[in-house]
């Protein structure tokens, strides 16, 4: 058979092919898969109950509203939900290689990040995050005092676009360890999930050590902070440099291209070394 | 020009070594330390088009690094494999869409999902015509039988039902070219033989090219012309299944029913006495020294016989004593001479 290189519109159709065997695969399991979705959401509400209530105690720190403090939260979870939407297969990757998918990938004729972020969609996740990140946004997005013009709405777009990335370059650089063989999952997620944390709330609240390591190691500064600052001004911004503000998506671009130059280094290895792990 | 050129064909593995102790863990950590094994060494063969070749070996042979190397998943540490002008490594996305692989240990099927969703994502990936994908569909049903467990996912199928609807999926797209990995592992005889019969069938009407690694012998002699033997990851022979059974196969057995149990018998020279059971006596010779009526002859002037069978050694039993060592090959068949695994130390600066 004569291979003929694939369209876009070809990969996109492909992409949703992918996307409802996925949600075929979920509702095959409808009521065990309910109740993973609703684990995620009651989870993740249990811990914006507790900031609740840790901040009707404080009434406000550092100038910060109540409703303010959960616009930013919702950045934290609407971006991690396009992420999970979008690239599940990348938080899955140590998964593929054990099980030997990776294998099956590399004996079709497409390309192998593509099936990876095609292949897999947990539509739990998705949806667990993406209905504590909508709830949070709808009670917030109009209280905060945001005029919501075109401007606006095109730089809340690429804020959460580039947080999506930036994540998506966090867990990827993860996933590169899997050609080498080496298991990086448990301490990507202990990293992972507690700077989320901290970035849950402003990072003017930190000692210094910990505000650089938001902007520089584990960038989630500019995935909640710096973006809500965009919107909200608070007087605290001042310590951080104005520019920060904008840089959201260059920053997710940048760490994607040296990612993903580190993947491209990692898959040469493994078709050199195959793959000791089963 | 063969269809499949494979010259020189060499493949390492990186092995970490890790040292004990705290100290060796924080070595192991800055400087790591590899060995290097040595799967594949030095191989040369060529396979022509709509040829089907066994390839055997004992086990940790090299086999699926082999084949692992011929679909494109790994690299050749050196050497080079030529597929129609394609290399499968370098070449991987176009040489994909022209081959189809089963590797008999592991499914490409969507485990919660009935089989024909994945048949249908297939006809996305390779771009299958309707028209072809329905005159598949209905030749694979009438001889692999698909059609009975076509709406139940693949976790509730049989082995053998799986492995059928495997390799179904592996040549819904009419590859030129396809590789089998153990496509009969774990299975029954019957289901073995419809296997078989459906590989011998694909490969007449369609004249695909197959390579077919095994540890079954009849999977062989069944489906094969030809076969390729690997051992420590070198070719030990290359050629045909009838040829191998001709220049080893020499040895025959006759199996001797006496009238009454004896205790000792004369037997020519040449002739080995291998097993006996109740007043069945076991003699092995070889059929280029031995006469087999001159020794009946012998036997029956001596002794009062009731029964008397010859019987050639299977090809599985050849098989076995090559494995073992108990025959050297002749460089004038195999080719390639036998090398002694090689290891090597390297540190990496
Ligand atoms: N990923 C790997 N890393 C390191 N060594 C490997 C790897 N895969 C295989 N090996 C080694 O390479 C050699 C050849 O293995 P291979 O799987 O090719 O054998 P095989 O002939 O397919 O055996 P079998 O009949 O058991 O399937 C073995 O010694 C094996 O231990
Ligand atoms: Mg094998």
């Amino acid at each position: 058979m004569e291979h003929k290189k694939f369209s876009k519109l070809e990969l996109l159709k492909l992409s949703l092919k992918y996307s409802k065997l996925n949600l075929k695969c979920t509702l095959e399991y409808k009521f065990d898969r309910f109740f993973t979705t609703l684990a995620v959401f009651v989870r993740e509400m249990v811990s914006i109950a507790v900031m609740y209530l840790i901040l009707t105690r404080v009434i406000s720190i550092k100038g910060w509203q109540m409703n303010e403090m959960f616009f930013l939260y919702s950045f934290l979870f609407l971006s991690y939900c396009i992420f999970i939407f979008l690239f599940t297969g990348i938080r899955d990757f140590d998964n593929m290689v054990y099980t030997g998918e990776l294998d099956r990938y590399l004996i079709r004729p497409l390309g192998l990040l593509y099936q990876v972020i095609s292949a897999r969609v947990d539509y739990c996740a998705t949806i667990g995050h993406g209905a504590v990140g909508v709830i949070l946004f709808l009670s917030t997005y109009n209280s905060v005092g945001i005029d919501w013009n075109f401007r606006n709405i095109v730089y809340y777009i690429l804020a959460l676009l580039g947080g999506v990335i930036i994540q998506t370059s966090l867990f990827m650089v993860s996933s590169c360890f899997s050609f080498w063989a080496v298991r990086t999952t448990n301490l990507r997620n202990l990293i992972f999930f507690n700077s989320r944390r901290f970035a849950g709330y402003p990072i003017s609240f930190y000692p210094g050590i910990v505000q650089k390591m938001l902007i520089f190691a584990v960038p989630f500064a500019f995935v909640s902070y710096f973006p809500s600052e965009y919107f909200l001004h608070k007087p605290d911004l001042s310590v951080f440099w104005h520019g920060c503000l904008y840089l959201t998506p260059v920053v997710g671009i940048i760490m994607f291209t040296l990612v993903y130059i580190f993947w491209r280094l990692g898959l040469k290895s493994y078709s050199s070394s195959g793959n000791s792990m089963y | 020009m063969s269809l499949i050129e494979v010259r020189d064909l060499t493949k390492d593995y990186r092995l970490n070594v890790k040292k004990r102790g705290l100290l060796g863990a924080v070595q192991s950590l800055l400087v790591p330390e590899y060995k290097l094994k040595r799967a594949v060494d030095n191989i040369n063969f060529s396979i022509e088009k709509g040829e089907m070749v066994g390839f055997i070996g004992p086990n940790g042979a090299g086999k699926s690094t082999t084949v692992k190397m011929l679909t494109g998943i790994l690299s050749p540490t050196s050497g080079s494999i030529m597929m129609g002008g394609l290399s499968p490594h370098k070449d991987r996305k176009k040489n994909a869409s022209r081959i189809g692989a089963v590797f008999g240990q592991r499914t490409q099927l969507w485990w919660d999902l009935p089989v024909a969703d994945t048949y249908d994502l297939l006809r996305y990936i390779y771009r299958i015509p309707e028209k072809k994908f329905e005159q598949n569909m209905e030749m694979f049903n009438d001889l692999l039988g698909i059609q009975e467990f076509m709406s139940q996912p693949v976790r509730q199928l049989s082995l053998g039902q799986r492995m059928r609807a495997d390799i179904a999926a592996a040549l819904l797209h009419d590859p030129e070219i396809v590789f089998f990995d153990e496509p009969t592992i774990g299975l029954d005889v019957v289901a073995k033989e419809k296997i078989r019969e459906f590989i011998k069938k694909i490969n007449a009407e369609k004249n695909t090219t197959m390579l077919f690694t095994t540890h079954d012998m009849l999977d062989i002699e069944k489906t094969c012309k030809r076969m390729i033997i690997i051992d420590q990851g070198t070719i030990i022979y290359n050629g045909t299944v009838e040829q191998i059974k001709e220049r080893y196969g020499r040895s025959r057995t006759l199996v001797a029913e006496f009238a009454q149990k004896l205790d000792r018998i004369d037997l020519p020279a040449g002739v080995e006495l291998i097993d006996q059971k109740d007043n069945k006596k076991y003699l092995k010779f070889n059929r280029d020294e031995i006469q087999v009526s001159g020794l009946i002859a012998e036997l029956t002037s001596k002794y009062n016989i009731l029964d008397l069978t010859v019987t050639e050694p299977e090809v599985e039993a050849i098989i076995r004593e090559i494995y073992e060592g108990g025959i050297d090959f002749d460089k004038g068949i195999s080719g390639d001479s036998k090398k002694s695994l090689s290891e090597q130390y390297c540190v990496p600066c």
